[in-house]
């Protein structure tokens, strides 16, 4: 059967792992929130129950011991140490481990022994006996069990406390019974069958008067299968056998009915017989298993709930594919009848602009997932690593609940693990040296996600020592990037963007945490293949910032649309600031350069033609169209022929053919059907 | 016609094996929840005749479930689901009203078993 369970279990495990990280490490930060541990406590067991269903043994094991202590912080019994949270975060480990050769292997066995004996050790400590199940069973036997049935009518010597109570009751009508009751062999949870046959009883408006063995044994599981117990109530023996027997998992039942007169007892006249309503009180008290009043207060916030399916991404890529295409339909109607000025029909391609302009923000939402995602993973990895290099780090982390593209987070794991491993191997400071900066001894990094217009912004900051511009300046000449002539009059902001070239590290001594000379080049080319941007700013002793930046969406875009030389280009709205009309005597000569002077600003001019090769021909025309845009903190004007308005297009890449032109990030299909490039803002401007 | 069942419990792979389980001895799964406070509310929606119930759960647990049932109908049936070594939250279940339980890892013919005496 466990095939087709098989994905289900290791995609849920495989949540309340996460779960189990997260909560964990809450708890590590603040030992007494309740909340975690409660939240711990129910995500390892129901992993113990998943996991045992399955066949998991290793895995119920480990998470039964695990559970265990959590009870144990859960009753107050125990209180949280780093000590028993490292062997607790190495359990977690180790069920991922086993989860991982479930999938690879298809069995857990992965040995857990040493794990499991620091578990039980500290169980035993605290609470002073052992955990091992075995020992709760066959435990001793009580020597009334060992008087045979045959010989005594009632195999149970009988207190007299017992025999005047069972006189009175009999005084009142009620009938007094000796049952023996057995268990069916394999029963779990003993103790709690046992309780529902007392809940019975009770329910009948019947007593427990005394049982074999003790309440108390009972409650702890010390018996075997068989109970013995005497009990006062108003129904028939047979009725009593019938709905005890029809109690589930028991084996057997056995019913005398108990004559007081009968037993063999010396009353000694003067004593005083208890009144029934006392005895009701007594055994009400005892009932075997006490209420235990600590447990299950509701969460008052937990994870929310909410219905979802499962969808493969390659049907959602399909989706948003044939969403391009109805977008791509949509102009090419509208343009086509544009020219007829049909007012009808006016409306109701409104209509129908509206509608595939909503379809198309709710398939784009369907990709889009939270980067909790990602950033969930990284603060167990800053733990371990902290720990590993003895440095405090306080990891913050804002703006999770950010919403992206699929794709970016499937993506973007690497990368930004990699940024922030070097925050903490690189960046930040060990505690000495902080301490003689006069910085606070705990270093802080900071990942943030955020959106600004339409794209994503991804920080990683760390408050360390920051980027030493000389070390970055000697190695780039070292390696030959760069010559020593040009590295005096390279800005800050160049020479730091060298540590992104291939094959740069600026880490003295190589640990096995990061700065092993790839990295920070992946990182560049991974964020760059999802049309991202990535800037880093650092000043010296106090930290370093990557700022990484995505489109939102990775398809659909508006765009400005310009001709230039009867071609038609399309410039992302997001990078336009806005559109000019000047005069040709506008433009002034700066440094050999064309430059306009707008609002107290000169921005320079780049002149498209000249940059797509075309013959600049002298326009008679003394009007100059501009469009002005924007990246980074710079601003250029596009000199461009017309303007022909803004639309939605579907970005089609270039193919692999085209992949080194760097001026454009694609293509795509216009309302009449004719193609138009994409012009890829930043990268035209940085090329300058 | 089957009896009515609905299963409650956080773990959506519990819930596919019980409703397996339930299903194939001939009773009809009427309905699923994820939580106490789903379970108490699809309770009302659906009437079900007999209902199995995690315990650890997260928004609302299932003993706080039982009795928001209990109160809604005496008369609700209800099979606590339960891991091996929760006996007193498994008291406490019983306490609050439930009728039965059975112990995960399940063990069909004793989930079955325990259906079948309680739609007698």
């Amino acid at each position: 059967m466990n095939e087709q369970y098989l994905s289900v279990f290791v995609e849920e495990t495989r949540e309340y792992l996460q779960q189990l990280n997260e909560k964990m490490l809450a708890l590590e930060n603040n030992p007494e929130d309740i909340e975690a541990i409660n939240e711990i406590f129910r995500a390892l067991h129901t992993l113990k129950g998943m996991s045992a269903t399955m066949g998991f043994e290793n895995m119920a094991k480990l998470s039964h011991k695990m559970e265990n202590i959590f009870d144990l912080f859960r009753n107050h019994r125990a209180s949280v140490d780093s000590e028993i949270m490292d062997a607790l975060f190495a359990g977690v480990d180790t069920l991922e481990r086993m989860l991982q050769k479930i999938l690879d292997e298809g069995n857990d066995e992965i040995d857990s022994s040493e794990l499991l004996e620091i578990y039980e050790t500290f169980y035993s400590k605290v609470s002073g006996e052992s955990t091992k199940e075995s020992e709760h069973v066959k435990e001793e036997k009580t020597s009334a069990e060992k008087i045979s049935e045959e010989v005594l009518s009632i195999p149970i010597t009988i207190e007299e406390s017992v025999v005047n109570v069972l006189k009175e009751a009999r005084e009142k009508d009620f009938n007094a019974f000796y049952l023996k009751i057995k268990l069916q062999e394999g029963t779990m949870l003993k103790s709690a069958r046992m309780y529902v046959v007392f809940h019975k009883i009770e329910e009948l408006g019947g007593e427990v008067l005394k049982s074999i063995p003790s309440v108390e044994d009972i409650e702890n599981e010390k018996f075997d299968r068989t109970v013995e117990l005497v009990v006062v109530c108003k129904i028939s023996k047979e009725k009593l056998a019938e709905i005890i027997k029809d109690i589930s998992e028991i084996a057997e039942v056995n019913v005398i009915e108990i004559n007081p007169q009968n037993l063999k007892i010396d009353i000694s006249p003067s004593e005083e017989i208890e009144p029934e309503s006392e005895v009701k009180k007594t055994s009400s008290q005892k009932t075997p298993v006490s209420k235990s009043k600590e447990s299950s207060q509701p969460a008052s916030f937990g994870t929310k709930i909410t219905q979802t399916i499962r969808v493969d991404i390659d049907k959602l890529d399909t989706l948003m594919n044939l969403m391009g295409e109805l977008v791509i339909s949509r102009s090419r109607i509208m343009e086509t009848l544009k020219k007829y000025q049909i007012k009808e029909i006016d409306e109701s391609l409104a209509h129908l602009s509206r509608i595939t302009l909503d379809l198309q923000n709710i398939v784009m939402k369907i990709r889009m997932v939270p980067i909790a995602f990602v950033f969930n993973r990284f603060p167990r990895m800053v733990r371990d690593l902290s720990k590993k290099l003895n440095k405090e780090i306080n990891l913050v982390i804002t703006g999770q609940e950010t919403e992206l593209d699929r794709t970016v987070v499937d993506e973007i794991g690497d990368p930004l693990l990699h940024l922030l491993r070097n925050a903490i191997d690189h960046g930040i400071e060990s505690k000495d040296e902080r301490l003689a900066k006069g910085k606070p001894p705990i270093g802080t990094v900071r990942l943030d996600a955020h959106h600004e217009g339409n794209n994503v912004v991804i920080e990683v900051s760390d408050d360390g020592r920051g980027l030493d511009r000389d070390k970055i300046l000697k190695k780039a000449v070292e390696r030959g990037l760069i010559d020593e002539v040009s590295a005096s009059s390279m800005t800050d902001e160049k020479v730091f963007s060298l540590i992104f070239e291939p094959g740069f590290s600026t880490a003295e001594n190589v640990s096995d945490v990061s700065g092993r000379g790839v990295g920070m080049d992946v990182v560049k080319s991974t964020i760059e293949t999802l049309n991202g941007s990535v800037q880093i700013e650092s000043i010296k002793d106090q930290g370093t910032k990557v700022t990484i930046k995505f489109p939102l969406t990775l398809a659909i875009i508006q765009a400005l649309l310009v001709t230039v030389e009867d071609f038609v280009y399309a410039i992302p709205l997001v990078n336009v600031e806005e559109t000019l009309s000047i005069k040709d005597d506008e433009v002034k000569i700066v440094e050999k350069k064309p430059v306009i002077y707008i609002r107290g600003e000169i921005i320079p001019l780049i002149n498209l033609k000249e940059l797509f090769g075309l013959p600049v021909q002298k326009s008679d025309k003394n009007v100059l169209n501009v469009v002005i845009v924007q990246s980074g903190s710079r601003k250029y004007g596009l000199m461009v022929d017309g303007l022909l308005g803004q639309d939605d297009i579907v970005i089609k890449s270039l193919g692999k053919m085209l992949k080194n032109i760097k001026e454009f990030s694609g293509g795509a299909i216009l309302g009449d059907g004719s193609i138009a490039l994409i012009l890829d803002v930043p990268n035209i401007v940085a090329s300058l | 016609m089957g009896k009515k069942v609905l299963i409650v419990d956080d773990a959506a792979f519990m819930r596919m094996l019980l409703k397996d389980i339930v299903t194939k001895a001939g009773y009809e799964v009427v309905g699923e929840a994820a939580n106490g406070a789903e379970a108490v509310e699809k309770y009302k929606e659906l009437q079900p005749d007999i209902v199995t119930m995690d315990i650890t759960m997260p928004e609302m647990d299932g003993i706080t479930a039982i009795k928001k049932i209990k109160e809604i109908d005496p008369d609700a049936k209800i099979v606590v689901c339960s891991a091996m070594g929760q006996q007193a939250m498994v008291v406490e279940a019983i306490q609050a009203g439930a009728k039965d339980f059975i112990v995960k890892p399940f063990q069909p013919p004793r989930v079955v078993e325990a259906l079948n005496k309680l739609s007698k």
